[in-house]
């Protein structure tokens, strides 16, 4: 027989890679989904907020204001014309925070829609006190957008400030009646100050209590501009991109080797490859998969944070440990993935199996909180060291800038984590070998554990 | 020593739970021979090819394909497996060269030995085409060229013309021959007794995990050829039957609805002399020597096996 050339034992772990690799990576499914999606979404969210404030609605119409008297009408016409510059309304918001979640909402629009609005008001004055009974019939014909009247003893600086009221018909927007009701507000406030002799200036600069600006101190006394709110941010940013990376490629892991075992495909290729080749090349495929996610994703931070300058807040060291803890993470993930789906034969089957996996694995997405905090805590501690979740849990405490994490936990963190991914992918390749040959009822979980235990 | 069986099987035993597929079976495949594995369904046919290729392996028994293992000799097996798949959303011409590159075929000139393939299976043009978007019959082609495409020196075909029609059929006969013409061993499995008839050199007969026949087409036919007579009388078809055993020319005659009766002759009965006393016996519209008939054998071996009667027994093919 002639001799003939042979494929190399890598050289088909390469193959059933690359196939993996191409027919997950290069398709348009992923390539919208991973990578189109995310510049989409971050396209959407830079101009979103444009695009609102185009869309406000303008305020057309006539406001009768009961306002015996007449100081009020014009310094309201005034504020409304005028309308607040987004620092104004922020400072107006420090000052007195809305408290329920549609005056959040109304504060949120209004910020981001300071100005580009039309207003065309047309206030008309009363100043006999039975005028609200016209001014009520008005509004219920529709010939008015709103009516208020104004009890001259609000003015009166020696007492509160009570005794305003605002009628609406019903079909008035809820931004258009903060927008009056705001104008109003601030109208008998500027009197009340008029009328005190008060320096207005005098009290902005009393009113004024700052943010105490905090300042960290390494344990090398240097110093650095704390970022309270972005120092939650980054820590949960690592995490969840370790998490998306890892199970989206590990979920293309799984349904391919189950469609492979529905679709018949598996025993084709078991005449070409060896279980542990086709294991090998869809582990590798689906890293590279899990690799460009991730590179894409955390270029896509790395960009904004450099765009933000504010990488300061990315200490290298958090790189090398993101790839670290992927590489982690990933064979862990992967090798059960592996596993549950060279053992069962449809999707459904191999929901209940995954559950419990996917329980655990929620656990750094539930309590990162918990982590950031105290990374040093009990909790976290004992968690760092719970095979499928140590890289997740590593990741957070390690990027956490409140206490430093020490080296002996980081060190065996890791060495203990990629021993027990060698174990779980060891562990895997039993199971994968025996499972990827059966057809019918999906094994218990006692069976697995017999494929992997038994020669 | 030069290797003379492409495949040996000793004594190989294989039991799923409490049910033993294959209870010892040892058969020799020469080399460049076709080898036709005939049984009844769940006779263990696909078990004793899948434990060939080490897909699975022998509770005990040894298995030696080439001097070796399959496993070693991967790249120089085909196999057709008996479910069928392939990657639904893959083309086809980038399916068969996945499978090619696997078994070591070069990539250069690759797509080209691919398109001359598909022209000869009568598939042109469906390279770019998705595996989903064929037939079935077009699928099952497919993956018989995905299994000949690294022209290897053994094929494995399990049951390769089911579900295909007479003209594809037809089709991989003719590949299967040409196969053997360039040099492969072949076996397959099949339930088409006349496909075997026409085709092998070999057959093995397996039922219920056990070898029932094994031996070429040359030694069955000088076993069975002439071992009886087709007569068509020109007057009733059961008189002649019953007067055919009563006159100890026949030891069974059997009347079929087409007017033909089968007599089988006795041992140690010339054929010459037979066919003459048959005429003899009553007017006749012909009379033929029997030639052996693989469907006879099969039903008799495996019948004989169930207990019913030759006559009773029925494969569904």
């Amino acid at each position: 027989m002639p001799d003939r050339p042979q494929q190399s034992y890598l050289g088909k772990i390469w193959l059933v890679a690359w196939r993996e690799f191409r027919h997950t990576a290069l398709t348009k499914g992923f390539i919208f989904g991973a990578v189109a999606m995310p510049v989409v979404m971050f396209a959407v969210i830079a101009v979103l907020p444009n695009l609102l404030s185009k869309q406000q609605p303008p305020l057309r119409g006539a406001i009768a204001v009961v306002d015996p008297t007449g100081t009020v009408v014009p310094r309201a016409k005034a504020i409304l014309e005028r309308r607040p510059t987004v620092a104004e309304l922020a400072g107006e918001l420090a000052s007195n925070p809305p408290e329920t979640t549609a005056e959040r909402v109304d504060a949120m629009s209004q910020l981001s829609s300071a100005s580009d609005q039309v207003v065309e008001v047309e206030w008309r004055l009363e100043t006999a006190p039975d005028a609200v009974a016209s001014i009520k019939s008005s509004l219920a014909k529709g010939e008015l957008i709103a009516g208020a009247s104004i009890d001259p003893g609000a003015l009166d600086p020696a007492k509160t400030a009570e005794g305003v009221e605002i009628f609406i018909p019903s079909s008035l927007s809820p931004k258009h009646i903060g927008q009056i009701s705001r104008a109003l507000r601030k109208a008998v406030e500027q009197e009340r100050i008029a009328r005190s002799g008060v320096d207005p200036g005098l009290l902005t600069r009393l009113a004024d209590t700052p943010e105490p600006k905090t300042t960290r101190i390494s344990p090398k006394g240097a110093e650095a501009k704390e970022n309270t709110e972005l120092r939650f941010v980054v820590p949960a940013a690592f995490m969840f991109l370790l998490w998306i990376c890892v199970f989206t490629s590990a979920n293309y892991l799984l349904t391919t080797t189950i469609e492979e075992k529905s679709n018949k495909v598996m025993e084709v290729l078991l005449a070409a490859a060896s279980p542990m080749q086709l294991l090998a090349g869809k582990i590798l495929g689906y890293s590279m998969v899990s690799l460009v996610i991730l590179v894409m994703y955390g270029g896509l931070g790395v960009a904004g944070l450099s765009a933000a300058a504010m990488m300061d807040l990315v200490d290298p060291m958090h790189l090398v440990y993101l790839v670290i803890f992927f590489a982690m993470a990933y064979f862990m993930v992967a090798s059960m993935m592996a596993a549950v789906g060279s053992a069962v034969s449809d999707l459904r089957e191999a929901q209940s199996l995954v559950a419990p996996v996917t329980f655990v694995l929620i656990v750094p997405l539930m309590l990162w909180m918990v982590i950031i905090e105290n990374p040093n805590g009990l909790f976290a501690t004992i968690v760092s060291f719970v095979p499928p979740i140590t890289p997740f849990v590593m990741i957070l405490r390690l990027t956490a800038t409140t206490e430093q994490i020490p080296a002996w936990q980081t060190v065996l963190s890791i060495a203990w984590g990629f021993a027990c991914a060698v174990g779980m992918l060891w562990v895997a390749s039993r199971i994968f070998r025996v499972g990827v040959l059966m057809q019918g009822k999906p094994p218990t979980p006692r069976e697995l554990l017999r494929w992997a235990l038994v020669r | 020593m030069p290797v003379s069986s492409a495949v040996r099987i000793e004594n190989v035993v294989k039991r799923f739970g409490s049910v033993q597929a294959v209870k010892g079976i040892s058969l020799e495949i020469p080399e460049r021979s076709l080898c036709g594995f005939l049984g009844p369904n769940g006779a263990g046919k696909s078990t004793t090819i899948r434990m060939i290729m080490s897909i699975i392996a022998p509770d005990s028994g040894r298995v030696e394909v080439m001097g070796a293992t399959a496993l070693a000799m991967k790249d120089r097996i085909g196999y057709l497996p008996e479910e069928r798949g392939v990657y639904r959303k893959m083309k086809v011409g980038e399916f068969v060269g996945y499978m090619a590159r696997l078994k070591g075929v070069h990539p250069a000139g690759l797509s080209r030995r691919i398109d001359d393939w598909l022209e000869r299976l009568a598939l042109p043009g469906v390279a770019k085409r998705r595996c989903e978007e064929l037939s079935k019959g077009q699928q099952q082609k497919i993956q018989l060229l995905a299994s000949i495409i690294h022209a290897p020196d053994l094929l494995i075909l399990d049951e390769p013309f089911s579900g295909l029609d007479p003209i594809n059929g037809r089709l991989v006969t003719e590949l299967i021959r040409a196969e053997q013409a360039r040099g492969a061993t072949i076996i397959f499995s099949t339930h088409q007794m006349h496909t075997a008839e026409a085709l092998c050199d070999k057959v093995v007969l397996i039922n219920k995990g056990e070898k029932v026949l094994d031996a070429t087409m040359r030694e069955l036919r000088a076993k069975h050829d002439d071992r009886g007579l087709v007569c068509e009388p020109r007057e009733s078809p059961r008189a002649f039957a019953d007067a055919a055993v009563a006159r100890g020319l026949a030891v069974r005659a059997r009347p079929h609805e087409n007017g033909t009766v089968d007599l089988d002759l006795a041992d140690g009965t010339d054929a010459g002399d037979a066919m003459e006393a048959a005429l003899a016996l009553a007017p006749m519209r012909s009379v033929a020597l029997r030639r052996m008939n693989l469907d006879d054998v099969f039903v008799e071996l495996v019948g004989a096996a169930d207990g019913t009667t030759a006559k009773g027994a029925r494969i569904d093919a």
